[in-house]
């Protein structure tokens, strides 16, 4: 799944202004267009699938209240981002820490990805890794890291929102982003050493 | 390239982790439950703004703004004037006093530009040697 706005059939600025109008119907494709989207940004911020559900329920109600103020300065996609970023930040903050993770299963595909198949046996077939073992190391490693770098790994390695992209989010330069994803790769890999691929 | 760090591969797989199948057709109806829960039991924030928005509403803006202007004016002025180094001139006053008595014109001749002919000599002219055969004195 990819989250690049711009392969996107992009009605959204009319949505946006019937919304604007009154018509709610228009601000529910909205929702339907974007949830998944945004459950994937909270749920790897998270790591729990019920905290995640209510606070994209809590994120669609700030923008769904706040879309009377949307001038169109930015995308709806970068505006709505924003919106989940700032409020997941100030839910982790609040959160708190001794909080349980709840992850989804991963579906049936990820046995056939090849990335998963190298992780997993890392070319040594005596020395196989669960699913679930390899599931609760990278929600681990995913934890370790700060919030800042969460959010960067998140998007650009999981949800594969382009450098440019992510800097609007976080109102950040693309030099900041980079950075960040570079320190944040070198924790990871010190976390992660064991699936690292020969 | 970050695109090619080994890690990028890994933790991409944390993709694969979705909600229960059907949720994301859950969500809006839920979305819709809550928006009509928020519209019966408003929070009190929500209360509290709502409040404050109809309060404003129903203040008369024009003329608000005209005493907001007249004392800020006021304001602006004080200020001005309690600044070191303005200073406003004072005009000088002169003493005036009022056991003077006051002059009057009602005892004053008037005044009368016909010479009389006994000052003659006073305001007498040197008159050149009168002509010869012309012995009449000339008066003014």
């Amino acid at each position: 799944m990819t989250a690049d706005p711009e392969n996107q059939p992009n009605n959204d600025p009319e949505l946006v202004a019937r919304t604007q109008g009154g018509d709610p119907s228009a601000f529910d494709e909205l929702v339907v267009r974007y949830s998944p989207r945004l459950y994937g940004l909270i749920y790897h911020m998270t790591s729990n699938h019920e905290d995640t559900h209510d606070l994209l329920q809590d994120v669609f109600s700030k923008a769904y209240r706040s879309v009377s103020n949307f001038r169109g300065k930015s995308s709806f996609y970068t505006w709505l981002h924003s919106i989940a970023v700032n409020m997941t930040i100030n839910f982790l903050k609040k959160r708190n820490r001794r909080s349980h993770p709840s992850l989804n299963d991963p579906d049936s595909n990820i046995e056939n990805d090849p990335d998963y198949i190298a992780a997993t046996s890392n070319g040594d077939p005596t020395r196989e890794v669960s699913m679930h073992e390899l599931q609760n190391k990278l929600n681990a490693a995913m934890q370790k890291l700060s919030e800042d770098h969460r959010l960067v790994v998140t998007m650009f390695d999981i949800q594969g929102i382009h450098h440019s992209e992510i800097a609007k989010i976080l109102r950040i330069s693309e030099g900041t982003v980079r950075s960040r994803l570079f320190y944040a790769h070198r924790q990871l890999q010190n976390s992660l050493h064991e699936f690292k691929k020969k | 390239m970050s695109d090619e760090h080994p890690m990028h591969r890994i933790i991409r797989l944390k993709r694969y982790e979705q909600p229960p199948e059907g949720y994301f057709d859950d969500f809006l109806r839920e979305f819709h439950r809550r928006q009509r829960a928020d519209l019966l039991n408003p929070s009190l924030g929500t209360l509290i703004l709502e409040r404050i928005q109809a309060v404003l509403s129903e203040i008369r803006v024009p003329a608000m703004a005209y005493a907001g202007a007249a004392a800020v004016a006021v304001v602006a002025s004080v200020v001005i004037l309690r600044q070191p180094g303005v200073s406003v001139a004072q005009p000088a006053f002169r003493e005036v006093s009022y056991t003077q008595r006051p002059i009057t014109i009602e005892n004053l001749q008037p005044v009368s530009f016909k010479v009389e002919p006994r000052f003659d000599s006073l305001y007498s002219v040197p008159t050149p040697p009168p002509a010869a055969g012309n012995d009449s004195p000339r008066s003014f």
